[in-house]
């Protein structure tokens, strides 16, 4: 049987070896990393929710918006930039990274708002409490490389301070995805190793990590029995080591 | 003469090491390699969305009716005139709205007008029953006011914890004072919860992966698989290259006698 395990041992260790060097080295680094710092927040604003929209009489009543939009399913009141907003959910997700459909409307006005450059500019400056300046914005229709869950479309806001900041806002909603820096996407990368994820899924559970794991298994158990075999014949000698 | 010497003594010096850190540091810390793999290969192979319970709720996508408003928004806010976040949803066929007044949330029937929050345990239960999307009965429901389980956040107090029958044991939690499903859990997370926190070595209560009994098993295991790909390339890479090697001589020499 030794013959066997040995040989397991030997083969699964030149399929998945250099992988054990990479797991072991970007287990490393996650214990090393300041997880504060690898958020991308360094330069987030604190959210202000002192001026949350108090129902006050100027607002539209939202019997008149769901006549307007019967499609609804969700109705909320909510603000932008400190101006009243009823965000209608239209096609609902189970988280707000899945796919979800929205209609924003004015609740003054009642105008449809779409988040226009512009606007997502605007929303994305006012989260953002850091030195740089806006160089660049796009309107992503798929997942980000710095969020690749989040399924919604988004603008994508790029800074050009130090660490490269970037804010995603939801074009749907125009509410923050997140903050991404150079730390947070150093972090994503050791996660991308750790994970093997190499097309960036945002996800451990691909075909190529669920295969090494299966001859790591191999690996590992064959090593435990040729250490018990070891042990059990008097292998381990400190004298002769 | 001494130089063929030097050469041949060093690669063998190199594999001694290796042999003698790989044996004697596995004997140490081998154990924990075989946690991280099995550990690990759980992670990987069961999907993480089914992990988080995505598969035991619906989504309902079942519209509001505005006709159905019949309690207006306008008598809502002159009976709460400091309600704050309002929206209008569906509470399993019924529209309500939601909002808070400082802290504390309400539901009410957008009806009748009528006050559902906090919801009662009957509600909780066809909320779940509702939401669920197995086929199982509800065995057990219980309203949680203080100390959550560590599995759900104390934000979502109070909690209605609603448990249903089958074998990975599914439960959700539904806020009592907004009605929704805010934690959903089965055996296959807390096992998942379980793992993770051998894989990063977290035998205490933080979920920290910066700890330093982690930091140095890992240096020592990093020593550990270096040594061990020395051994990998000796033992199988070069042993494959001699053999090559050797039968190619050996089928140069056939061809040289046939010649």
């Amino acid at each position: 049987m030794m013959v066997w395990v040995r040989k397991i041992h030997k083969w699964a260790s030149l399929l998945v070896g250099l992988q054990m060097l990479i797991w072991v080295g970007s287990g490393i680094a996650f214990n090393m990393l300041d997880h504060k710092k690898a958020s991308g927040n360094t330069y987030r604003a604190q959210a202000t929710y002192s001026h949350t929209t108090n129902a006050t009489t100027d607002l539209l009543p939202v019997e008149q918006i769901l006549d307007t939009f019967p499609n609804t399913i969700e109705l909320k009141h909510t603000s932008l930039l400190a101006q009243s907003y009823y965000l209608l959910t239209t096609q609902k997700g189970l988280y707000r990274r899945s796919t979800n459909t929205y209609t924003l409307v004015n609740a003054l006005t009642g105008a449809v708002t779409s988040i226009d450059q512009k606007l997502a500019s605007a929303i994305a400056k006012a989260s953002y409490q850091g030195p740089g300046e806006i160089t660049s914005v796009n309107l992503l229709l798929n997942p980000s490389d710095d969020f690749p869950k989040f399924a919604n479309p988004s603008w994508q806001v790029n800074f050009d301070d130090e660490l490269a900041t970037t804010v995603y806002v939801e074009q749907g909603s125009g509410s923050i995805i997140g903050h991404a820096n150079s730390n947070k996407r150093f972090a994503d990368f050791v996660f991308m190793l750790h994970f093997m994820d190499y097309n960036q899924a945002g996800s451990f559970n691909n075909v190529q990590i669920i295969l090494f794991a299966f001859v790591t298994l191999w690996l590992t158990l064959s090593g435990l029995i040729w250490t018990i075999y070891m042990l059990s014949n008097g292998k381990f000698r400190l004298k002769k080591w | 003469m001494t130089k063929t010497k030097l050469n041949k003594k060093k690669p063998l010096k190199l594999f001694n090491i290796s042999h003698k850190l790989h044996k004697w540091l596995m004997l140490f810390i081998g154990v924990q390699f075989v946690i991280w793999s099995v550990t690990g290969a759980y992670m990987v192979f069961f999907d993480i969305d089914y992990i988080h319970g995505d598969s035991l709720v619906h989504t309902h996508q079942q519209k509001i009716n505005p006709k159905n408003l019949t309690y207006s928004s306008k008598a809502l806010f002159e009976r709460y005139p400091a309600a704050n976040n309002l929206s209008v949803g569906l509470l399993v066929d019924v529209e309500v709205y939601r909002f808070n007044v400082g802290k504390r949330q309400y539901i009410i029937n957008a009806r009748t007008g009528e006050q559902l929050s906090p919801i009662t345990k009957k509600h909780a239960n066809t909320i779940a029953t509702h939401a669920y999307t197995g086929d199982g009965t509800i065995t057990n429901t219980q309203l949680i006011s203080r100390t959550p389980p560590f599995s759900v956040s104390p934000r979502h107090l109070p909690v209605w914890q609603v448990d249903f029958d089958h074998f990975s044991a599914p439960t959700l939690f539904i806020a009592a004072n907004n009605g929704k499903v805010v934690v959903k859990r089965h055996q296959f997370w807390y096992l998942f919860d379980w793992m993770f926190r051998f894989h990063i070595m977290d035998y205490g209560d933080e979920q920290d992966p910066n700890n330093w009994l982690l930091f140095f098993i890992a240096i020592f295991a990093l020593i550990a698989t270096l040594s061990g790909l020395v051994l990998t390339y000796f033992k199988v890479i070069k042993a494959k290259l001699r053999k090559n090697k050797q039968k190619q001589q050996a089928d140069k020499r056939s061809v040289g006698e046939q010649l």
